[in-house]
């Protein structure tokens, strides 16, 4: 924003996830991406003349629990309504939505913006469904409807977020909200999350300006850079004295600009109608009951949890936090008497690269929590150093074994025991002469060199504090 | 009915509408709108507002996929695919 005290801007995001179900929303064909192309279509979904809808249990409670993640107002009754327009990715030429009565409204999401935490209200969640894919071919269109039918949950924030930044923060916060619920994967790339705006801006105070919407905003990024780009763009024009148009604009990402898409002076009608095919949905106290079991605590809950009770730093709660199953990963190694801040430090460092370099994630590694903790345990008993700790844990990784069963094994017992390791470190001064030599006359430098050298003699099982005052008591 | 309101219903409904067709069209969606205005007279003050006349309880289906056998007989349907795409003018 190049006048941010002269101008205020205001966005807010229509946000489409897409649930995870077995089957669609209204009828029983097959919810999955990446199948051949009109491969999960039947009568119903494809609306052929006689067929009727029937609502899928599952993408209904996954729809409430998000509204319910969400804090909205949960309606104890909801509606289907038709809303009418014609495309012909939509093949009944209508979608079932929902409208004068969505599934949750007045809701909020906290999301923290350089460290300052903004709630950001939600207006509504309905649930709808989608429309086909379709792909532009010259002078032809190809339509695909596998899409067609699958449940789709629409969350409208109000206009409260100001920035291109703050929106992104927005999308990844609920990404990670419906990840942690396991209702949807959250993928923006094959599009089971995706995201319109509207933007405006207005002279500073006079509340909100003449809203343009954006659409095509299929990555966090481009929401980003979209809508500081119409920011920018609106500040100017108002800047020059002139009026932002009413209109619908599309985010070109080759040119990193919005272009007019269609404006808005033939206002959408689209005639909702309550869906005469759907009787409305009542919430009952099994179904609320179940929503309390289904529930958990959210992403921004449980990384400040970790960071406030487990002093663990703020990066490495959002390393661990990111994902639900790590964050469960993490709370079980400290259920077996590990310390948080040390099983941090290990699971963002050195247990991390080893599970990128084998591809798993550190629930289906062969460290389990337990070992986890034992080869903590072992470094705290003294029995293993540090870079003997790496190296268990490496062998974890390739044997599939216990870390102690591994140090046993490998006899890689810290060597603890002064009488043996003063006759290694003897033996290293009368090796090494010259080194010994320099150290008395001053020049400390060798010391390092020294200290590998017996390393190198124990195996690397020497208890290096111990080797050093040893090698400090002979060399004065 | 407005003339004006009853282009603008024809252009969302995506119907051509001929001049001569207006006059006609005009006064019979008049009378269907003015049928709508007779319910609104009856008082309804009482009753509870309901979409379905019968049904209370919630019609639910469990999350079980079946596979699409007629997918293939829809298709069948189509004027113009191309592999398993159905294939229309560009409208991009």
């Amino acid at each position: 924003m190049r006048y941010p005290t002269k101008y205020d801007s205001f966005v807010g995001l229509e946000i489409h996830v897409q649930l995870t179900t077995e089957s669609k929303i209204f009828c029983g064909c097959r919810n999955r991406f990446g199948d051949e192309p009109n491969t999960n279509v039947c009568p119903v979904c494809m609306g052929l003349p006689g067929s009727l809808p029937s609502l899928n249990q599952e993408a209904m409670s996954k729809a409430y629990l998000v509204a319910k993640a969400l804090h909205c107002d949960l309606a104890d009754t909801c509606l289907f309504e038709r809303k009418n327009y014609f495309y012909p990715d939509l093949p009944k030429n209508y979608q079932i939505s929902q409208f004068a009565k969505p599934l949750g409204t007045n809701g909020w999401i906290d999301i923290v913006v350089d460290g300052v935490t903004k709630r950001v209200r939600i207006h509504e969640c309905h649930l709808e469904e989608d429309a086909g894919k379709m792909i532009h071919a010259g002078d032809m269109s190809l339509v695909d409807y596998n899409r067609t039918g699958t449940p789709l949950l629409e969350i409208v924030t109000e206009p409260d977020l100001n920035l291109g930044e703050e929106a992104e923060i927005l999308i990844h916060e609920l990404r990670r909200i419906v990840r942690y619920l396991g209702v949807s994967d959250g993928n923006m790339d094959e599009g089971s999350m995706r995201c319109d705006a509207n933007v405006s801006v207005n002279t500073k105070g006079a509340g909100l300006g003449r809203k343009v919407e954006v659409k095509n905003l299929n990555s966090s990024r481009f929401v980003r850079l979209s809508l500081n780009y119409e920011i920018d763009r609106q500040t100017e024009i108002l800047e020059d004295g002139g009026t932002v148009v009413q209109e619908t604009r599309l985010w070109n990402e080759n040119r990193d600009q919005t272009i007019v898409m269609r404006s808005k002076e033939n206002a959408n009608d689209y005639r909702y109608f309550p869906e005469p095919d759907l009787p409305p949905f009542r919430t009952t106290p099994e179904f609320l009951a179940d929503l309390e079991t289904r529930i958990v605590e959210l992403p921004l809950d449980r990384r400040v949890r970790l960071v406030s009770t487990l002093g663990i730093s703020q990066t490495q709660a959002e390393v661990i936090g990111e994902e639900k199953a790590n964050a469960d990963y993490f709370e079980k190694v400290l259920e077996y008497g590990a310390d948080g801040p040390t099983v941090a430090t290990w699971m963002t460092g050195d247990v991390q690269k080893l599970l990128n370099r084998t591809g798993q994630s550190a629930a289906e590694s062969p460290l389990t929590p337990e070992r986890f903790a034992e080869l903590l345990t072992l470094m705290a008993e003294g029995k293993i150093h540090g870079k003997i700790a790496k190296t268990i844990l490496e062998l974890v990784f390739e044997k599939n074994k216990n870390p102690r069963v591994i140090m046993a094994e490998q006899g890689l017992e810290q060597m603890n025991d002064s009488g043996e390791l003063a006759k290694l470190v003897s033996q290293v001064l009368v090796d090494n002469p010259v080194a010994v030599e320099q150290i008395k006359a001053g020049d400390t430098k060798p010391m390092g060199f020294l200290m590998g050298q017996v390393m190198k003699a124990s195996g690397g099982r020497a208890e290096p504090g111990m080797v050093q005052k040893m090698l400090k008591e002979h060399l004065g | 009915m407005d003339i004006a309101e009853l282009y603008t219903t024809a252009e969302l409904a995506q119907i051509k509408l001929e001049d001569s067709e207006v006059e006609s069209l005009g006064g019979e969606v008049s009378q269907m709108v003015a049928y709508f205005k007779k319910m609104m007279e009856v008082s309804v003050d009482a009753l509870e507002p309901t979409t379905h006349a019968f049904i209370k309880k919630n019609r639910l289906r469990p999350d079980t996929f079946h596979p699409s056998t007629l997918a293939d007989d829809i298709l069948e349907q189509s004027p113009d695919l191309e592999d398993r795409f159905i294939c229309i003018p560009n409208v991009l």
